[in-house]
């Protein structure tokens, strides 16, 4: 059964694109993943699912129930964490919890062992007043207060940005019990690997139309990195002559399969590679080197090219 | 309920605040009254000294302040009256525009709540505020009242000196509301219906002191329950109070038709 169904859904703020055409359908069970760059409309489209804002065009159901006639009806099976998070700054955690749990079904007594719970995962201080937080323990509110309904589906506008690494791994884990669960996942981002590693399928959004909808399994051959290299000087052991023609001959000895794309600039080449990076450090050992950089790509630069390479 | 009673916790400091420094006022104007009322006659000379106008505006053409109606009407309660519009305007206009300028509202709204519900839970609880605020006022004045005025006075003229201000607070209260959905800033929605206040009550000067603007007087909520009128009347206007609650109506269910549809973009 389709959880999250939109057909054609369109949002203009009065002449200014939000998003264009979305048809998207993500099963019950799935997590799924909504990615593009900043502004791109991964917002723009969670929050006209959840009515804040009202489309201009096309319809969508969430769980079968029209996301403006049905709102509140929905929402009560609903989890959602906004991307920037604001809650009442004169109130204590708790009090926030308390707050939150009282619109549901059972209210604060039943759902108090789950926040509980979910509170001691994220080391949260229930006591702490809101203002007194950092951003990255209001995350953590904002996670806690979007799971402690239990809810069938989870809308979550980009979880991991502000949060530490130790606690993106708690985040991934509770999830994965979420999951477990039954609970569906709908989940933003503009970082490519996270959700390489925990969605099934992927939207790939971009200037507020969906580029393609994708199994991870077939984005998962391609983990991308970014490569740059600065050689110590021109030539190197290979004595291929100073200068610039020594270096453009030092990056032909980095052409190795998975280099997507390679820029030369002076002593400085850059690759975009997806290949074994076992392979990339052998060739590189050869050379004598002043530095080398190993990041993720944005990921703009990394569809470019995916892109590229699937048209060819 | 849920959103009534969070908003009943979260707003009675400012409540107790307002109560206690209009009260304060009012008890220390009171007190005032017994050196007054001993020296009428010095007190009806310094009046005549006074121009006309000057009179005119607090309605002291018509009433004495040497007799205690007269002096609650000309002291106590246009304090009341005006700065709890102030009170009313800007707890209306900010019990909504809070939401949307702390971002709050992307809470709010990811609950089971219509957005209906959330509007009529804040209306009531400005209603609740304001009856609050005028019954903690007039009981604390009243006690001031019976302690420093001994003179025999009217319990009608005093009772309805009492109520009359409610409806203006909740006409500003109402206004605030809806003026809230085109200034989410709180400051820039505080800022302009304080203005409405301020402005509203000088337009209701200038209708009495303007021959030929008089009818300025309707667009002023603080000339319907001219205080004169209600003490030597003994009642108020039916009429104008049936006004004063279809402006609250008006404002109100433009605010529920207007918001029901609203794009919120935090």
């Amino acid at each position: 059964m389709a959880v999250i169904e939109t057909e054609r859904l369109r949002k203009y703020y009065g002449k200014a694109r939000g998003i264009e055409d979305v048809t998207l359908t993500v099963e019950e069970g799935e997590i799924f993943g909504f990615i593009g760059p900043n502004g791109a409309g991964k917002s723009t489209t969670i929050r006209t699912l959840l009515n804040y804002i009202f489309p201009t065009g096309g319809t969508a159901r969430v769980f079968g129930l029209d996301i403006v006639e049905d709102s509140a009806q929905i929402r009560a099976q609903v989890g959602y964490l906004p991307g920037e998070v604001g809650y009442y700054d004169d109130m204590s955690v708790e009090a926030l919890m308390q707050y939150a749990a009282g619109f549901y079904q059972g209210g604060y007594s039943e759902h108090r062992p789950r926040i509980d719970e979910l509170l001691d995962i994220f080391e949260l201080d229930r006591r702490r007043k809101i203002h007194a937080l950092s951003q990255g323990n209001k995350k953590k509110v904002g996670i806690v207060q979007a799971l402690l309904h239990r809810p069938r589906l989870l809308i979550l506008d980009e979880p991991t940005s502000g949060l530490d690494p130790l606690m993106q791994t708690r985040l991934f884990e509770v999830l994965a019990g979420e999951h477990k669960r039954g609970a569906t996942i709908f989940f933003s981002s503009h970082v490519l690997s996270e959700v390489q590693k925990f969605c099934h399928r992927v939207a790939i959004i971009k200037e507020g139309r969906i580029l393609r909808v994708e199994e991870v399994e077939k984005l998962r051959h391609g983990l991308f990195q970014k490569v740059r290299v600065v050689f110590r000087q021109a030539g190197g052991d290979e004595g291929a002559g100073g200068g610039e023609a020594g270096v453009a001959a030092q990056a032909q000895a980095l052409d190795l399969p998975g280099v997507v794309h390679r820029a030369v600039d002076g002593r400085t080449v850059e690759l975009l590679f997806s290949g074994d990076v076992n392979e990339l450090v052998r060739r590189l050992a050869r050379h004598d080197l002043e530095s080398l950089w190993l990041e993720e790509p944005p990921l703009e630069e990394v569809f470019l090219h995916y892109y590229e390479k699937e048209g060819r | 309920m849920n959103v009534f009673n969070r908003e009943m916790r979260a707003n009675y400091r400012s409540l107790l605040v307002w109560v206690l420094v209009i009260a304060g006022l009012n008890v220390l104007v009171l007190a005032v009254y017994p050196s007054f009322a001993e020296d009428s006659a010095k007190l009806q000379d310094l009046m005549e000294a006074y121009p006309e106008q000057f009179s005119k505006i607090f309605g002291l053409d018509r009433l004495n302040l040497g007799d205690p109606m007269g002096f609650y009407a000309t002291e106590v309660y246009f304090m009341v009256l005006l700065f709890g519009s102030i009170f009313a305007a800007i707890l209306g206009a900010g019990i909504l525009a809070k939401e949307e300028d702390e971002k709050t509202i992307e809470f709010l709204l990811a609950r089971p709540v219509t957005r209906t519900r959330i509007l009529t839970d804040k209306v009531l609880t400005y209603v609740t505020y304001i009856v609050g605020f005028n019954l903690l006022v007039s009981l604390i004045s009243y006690a001031a009242f019976v302690i420093f005025i001994t003179q025999a006075y009217s319990t009608k003229a005093l009772l309805l000196l009492m109520v009359a201000p409610v409806f203006v607070h909740l006409t500003f209260a109402s206004l605030g509301f809806l003026a809230a959905l085109f200034f989410t800033r709180r400051r820039s929605v505080y800022s302009v219906t304080i203005g409405l206040v301020v402005g509203l009550y000088f337009v209701g000067v200038i209708a009495l002191l303007t021959r030929g603007l008089d009818w300025l007087k309707w667009l002023s909520p603080f000339q319907y329950v001219d205080a004169a009128d209600i003490v030597l009347n003994e009642s108020i206007s039916a009429l104008n109070i049936l006004i004063l609650l279809a402006v609250n109506v008006a404002a109100v269910a433009a605010t529920y038709a207007l918001y029901r549809r609203r794009d919120i973009t935090v």
